[in-house]
């Protein structure tokens, strides 16, 4: 281990483009948005029904069916409470994604950086395979 | 289970993962399944929440520039097949079994960082020619001593295989097995402490991605389960968070020592005694 007593902002990249600035504000975003739809979601249901009880399971479906299958029934018909909570939990598996997603853009046309970028690829590959399974 | 009891207990849970660095998913699935959730559907819905967690705090360490980007990218490539795999083995396996490897992981752990208590960190004195192709260098300023550190991230071929057991064990178990990857990041791979943990975040939130996906796809994650634990362990995460910094380091080890010890014997007994 070496010791400096250089600036720390410019210890790591020359890049002038915030990566980990940008990375931490998807990851921040993504659970605070789960967070408060999980909240509106058992708060509309206790508005509604006096208890906080759901009972509903996702079955038989993929991610991306569960997330277009909530999406769609929020845009046909009065937004359920039910429909907060799964969009709480799609956000939430969501808030990875983008950011494996967006450093597979940082390190392909802002670092130019080819190992990094077939690297970040693979695990967007797997991760994208992976929410396809049902 | 009500949403007060699983709320109250994710709270608990959160609060003392979050003060010893190893996550919710430790506390949580022992206690729920001793209040009779089934261990598969604990496993399911601890590994949801272990995104939440891990992705709230990994957003302020990679803010801080402490996080090595290249060092998580790399050995997520282990973790999330690894994730896969344990998810898929779960799903088959039977229930004395998870209840035995999740005493085994625990117990484990307890050795670690039992261990680890008197240890210090060490530091490479050369970095592999593999490992400097995967440019696993960086740098990060230490506010405690106020100095810029400099370091090389060295066996990379032996971090990475590795990582895939860690992986196939936060799939299986449903937990962040936060304390596997730091002691990767540490003993195999010479990264400084505070390096380990924080990229160690960042790959858990992935990894638990990962997993998650196999058990919906098994119709396992129950919204109206896993919602009232995401709220309870994050808030639990906020406040053990807020009260580290007020409590010292030995005092945090020693309570949770503690805490490890009774749940991995508990675990273990179940397993074996077939509860």
């Amino acid at each position: 281990m070496q010791v400096s007593t250089h600036p720390p902002e410019k210890a790591q990249s020359g890049h002038h483009f915030d990566m980990e600035g940008l990375l931490g504000y998807i990851l921040l975003t993504g659970v605070l948005l789960s967070v408060a739809l999980l909240a509106i979601g058992f708060v509309w249901r206790w508005v509604r029904v006096g208890n906080l009880r759901f009972e509903h399971s996702i079955v038989g479906m993929n991610f991306f069916e569960f997330i277009l299958s909530t999406l769609r029934q929020m845009a046909s018909q009065a937004s359920r409470p039910r429909l907060f909570l799964n969009m709480g939990i799609g956000v939430l598996m969501l808030t990875p994604f983008v950011r494996v997603l967006a450093s597979v853009f940082y390190f392909a046309f802002v670092e130019h950086n080819w190992k990094y970028t077939l690297f970040t690829g693979f695990v967007l590959s797997v991760l994208t395979y992976s929410l396809f399974l049902r | 289970m009500s949403f007060h009891v699983l709320f109250l207990v994710s709270i608990v849970a959160g609060f003392i993962g979050a003060m010893s660095g190893m996550g919710g998913g430790v506390i949580l699935i022992p206690v729920l399944t001793f209040l009779g959730m089934d261990i598969k559907h604990a496993i399911a819905v601890s590994i949801v929440s272990v995104i939440a967690t891990s992705s709230g705090s990994a957003s302020a360490y990679v803010r801080d520039r402490i996080t090595n980007l290249k060092v998580g990218m790399f050995l997520e490539m282990f973790t999330i097949v690894g994730a896969l795999a344990g998810a898929a083995i779960t799903l088959i396996s039977g229930r004395r079994v998870l209840f035995i490897l999740f005493g085994v992981v625990l117990l484990s752990s307890w050795v670690a960082l039992f261990r680890q208590r008197n240890e210090g960190w060490r530091q490479t004195s050369h970095q592999d020619i593999f490992s400097r192709w995967l440019e696993l260098e960086g740098s990060y300023y230490d506010r405690a001593v106020r100095q810029t550190i400099v370091y090389q991230g060295t066996r990379a071929y032996l971090g990475g295989p590795l990582m895939f057991g860690a992986g196939v064990i936060a799939g299986l178990l449903g937990i962040g097995a936060g304390a596997l990857k730091v002691l990767i990041h540490d003993l195999v791979m010479g990264l400084p402490p505070k390096v380990s943990t924080t990229t160690s975040n960042l790959i858990i939130g992935v990894t638990a991605l990962a997993g998650t996906s196999v058990y919906l796809a098994a119709g396992m994650i129950d919204p109206g389960l896993a919602a009232p634990v995401i709220l309870g362990v994050v808030l639990g995460a906020f406040m053990g968070t807020r009260l580290l910094v007020r409590l010292t380091n030995q005092t945090v080890q020693r309570f949770f020592l503690g805490v490890l010890l009774v749940l991995g014997v508990e675990m273990l007994l179940r397993g074996i005694w077939g509860v």
